[in-house]
């Protein structure tokens, strides 16, 4: 008996007009919804609806119906008579009747199925919650390299830019000193006063030491942007070029006391004016921060497969913060030898003049036994 | 930018003025099967889908352009000025009535009238304005959409997904009647019922019909009203239809209401 099976079913049954409007339900219907046949029957089933599933009838439903004459597995939550909703899911399908369209509606409860589904929907939102998350800091990450490959940039590109220009003045400042330094020399051979002599030689001791200044200078932007130093280098009696050396910078440096230590025999393959170049700049340093009232010691050793000189200064230690950046251009040992010394270049040329030997220089500072650097080749 | 593919926009008929049909939110362009044929003979015919609806290009579909009805509104107006010919009517439903009088905003005199099929400025009450909702009732429907894709949408996603490389074929926009992606579906059921255009609809001056449906829980015969007395050169029509889609359950009495309304472009110039 069709009847007892619409009457029976396991399932919600309605059947409404085209507009929705309940024409027969079945007593699961009445049960699930707490709403009398009686009650139901005249009422539109989408006004049963809450208001999200009635906005969502209007819009999808009732089109989809009119377009493909059913709909399937659709989700719905229904006001129960007491307040609370009943979730169901929704077949419904329009069937034509002599006096018109009618449509019949098949309901499963899914209250159970609702919830595990909303678990995973919460489970999939949070998970997408959490990738924009990585993604978001991820992008700032990049936006952040980016920004500091840029600044690296631009710091080379304004650190090539000054040492080119360092380079420039220092070529275009020579001739000027040579000029300076010739007619010095010439005017000192005439007939001078004692005033006259003493400027004479202050300007002369001032140039020399500009173009010392300017020496390192080209000698640095040679090493920094240049092709590097280059150096000939030939066999040499290495104890007989520092001890020429060491004549000279005596008269350089008449406050201080300079010895001279050989040790050793050999030959040694070295370039001579850049092993001079060595040792004037140590020796500068040595006047500048050790102590003059004692002696500052130059030693030149020959060994069977190397050999080093060695300038040894009495004096406070170089503090220890100093030590790592030592031989790092514009680096000073503190700010008393600024008007002894140069720009700071000093030691950066000797590790560089040492490299190019192929060795190296080391240092070791202490206040008891003083500051010893030595250049190994 | 290929219009006809971020749209998938089909032109047909013939006329001396463009009728440009912009459906709603929820569907496609499928929609206007029921109504669009009646006007083939008379007029040019433009339909499109919005991006995100019906087989639109969904890469086409970005977030911060489409978070507003201006998004739409920006495209409808591309779209006019690459298809229509002569003067342009245009026909929306329900949300694309205020993406048509905003396209009219930004381009003043480019549409000549509007036909709006269950328009409504704002869907949410203040306290002196009746729009028929209230913002929980948003949040359920959200939650209601939630609830529905969560049982297709990986396995219709690629499907739907597909971008058409061919114009629309019309079984395969009725297939993915209604359907889109969940995503784009909620952010745009967002911007629809929670955008206010009171402002916008204020004193309109274009020829403007109203097809009010007599019980419509989206757009309630206040709010045609309402619409009616804010808009000065409007024509109200009230449809005896249950329900928001007047022109898919009520035809014919729509199309009766806009022959009598389009009848001045109907007819070639002289």
């Amino acid at each position: 008996m069709p009847d007892s099976l619409f009457d029976s079913a396991a399932c919600a049954l309605a059947v409404t007009q085209e507009d929705g409007t309940i024409l027969h339900v079945n007593p699961r219907l009445s049960d699930w919804l707490g709403f009398s046949a009686a009650e139901l029957r005249g009422r539109r089933f989408q006004d049963l609806l809450t208001m999200g599933g009635r906005i969502f009838y209007q819009t999808h439903l009732a089109p989809m119906l009119r377009m493909h004459g059913s709909v399937t597995e659709v989700k719905l939550d229904i006001r129960h008579c007491a307040g609370h909703k009943v979730t169901v899911l929704l077949n419904a399908n329009q069937r034509q009747q002599p006096d018109g369209v009618v449509c019949d509606l098949a309901l499963f409860g899914t209250t159970d199925r609702d919830k595990y589904e909303r678990e995973l929907l919460n489970a999939r939102k949070l998970a997408e919650a959490l990738l924009q998350e990585k993604t978001a800091a991820e992008l700032a990450l990049q936006q952040a390299q980016a920004e500091l490959s840029e600044a690296y940039a631009i710091a080379q590109r304004r650190a090539l830019f000054a040492e080119q220009m360092v380079a420039i003045v220092s070529h275009d400042l020579k001739n000027p000193l040579t000029a300076i330094r010739m007619a010095s020399d010439f005017l000192q051979r005439g007939e001078r006063t004692a005033k006259e002599r003493q400027l004479l030689g202050h300007i002369g001791q001032s140039s020399e030491r500009a173009q010392r200044m300017i020496a390192d200078l080209l000698d640095f932007t040679q090493a920094r942007v240049g092709q590097g130093i280059t150096i000939k280098a030939v066999p040499l009696d290495l104890h007989n070029v520092i001890q020429h050396a060491v004549d000279e910078l005596r008269v350089a440096f008449p406050a201080a006391t300079l010895v001279h230590h050989a040790e050793g025999l050999g030959q040694a393959c070295l370039d001579a004016d850049r092993v001079q170049q060595i040792i004037g700049n140590l020796v500068a340093n040595s006047v500048a921060y050790g102590d003059l009232l004692q002696p500052i010691t130059i030693t030149s050793r020959l060994g069977d497969n190397a050999c080093a000189v060695a300038v040894h200064n009495h004096g406070p230690a170089i503090p220890e913060t100093l030590l790592a950046g030592l031989f790092e251009p514009m680096t000073r040992g503190t700010d008393q030898g600024s008007d002894v010394r140069s720009v700071g270049l000093g030691l950066y040329i000797v590790r560089e003049l040492a490299r190019v030997h192929g060795g190296d220089v080391a240092v070791s500072s202490c206040v008891v036994a003083g500051t010893t650097f030595t250049v190994m080749f | 930018m290929d219009l006809r593919h971020r749209n998938n926009v089909s032109v047909m008929g013939h006329g001396p003025s463009t009728l440009v049909f912009s459906h709603g939110f929820g569907c496609n362009q499928a929609m206007w099967n029921y109504l669009a044929p009646h006007f083939l003979e008379r007029f040019r015919v433009v339909l499109y889908d919005l991006v995100g609806a019906g087989l639109s290009d969904l890469s086409a579909f970005d977030k911060a352009k489409y978070s507003s009805l201006d998004g739409y509104a920006r495209d409808l107006n591309e779209i006019i000025d690459a298809y229509a010919q002569g003067p342009v009517i245009l026909v929306g439903h329900s949300v694309s009535a205020m993406i048509g009088t905003l396209a009219d905003r930004f381009t003043p005199g480019r549409i000549a009238a509007h036909v709006m099929i269950g328009p409504s400025p704002r869907y949410i009450d203040t306290a002196d304005y009746v729009g028929g909702f209230k913002r929980d009732d948003i949040e359920d429907l959200l939650d209601t959409l939630d609830s529905n894709y969560l049982g297709w949408s990986s396995a219709m996603a690629p499907v739907i997904m597909g971008a058409p490389t061919q114009p629309a074929l019309s079984n395969e926009l009725t297939e993915s009647f209604c359907r889109t992606e969940p995503d784009i579906a909620k952010q745009f059921a967002r911007v629809t019922f929670l955008s206010d255009n009171r402002h916008d609809v204020q004193g309109l001056a274009t020829p403007v019909l109203i097809l009010q449906s007599s019980d419509d829980l989206i757009a309630p015969v206040a709010v045609g009203e309402y619409l009616h007395a804010v808009m000065p050169n409007s024509t109200y029509c009230l449809v005896d239809n249950v329900g928001h889609c007047p022109h898919m359950s009520a035809p014919q009495a729509c199309a009766a209401a806009m022959d009598s309304f389009l009848a001045p472009w109907a007819v070639a110039d002289a």
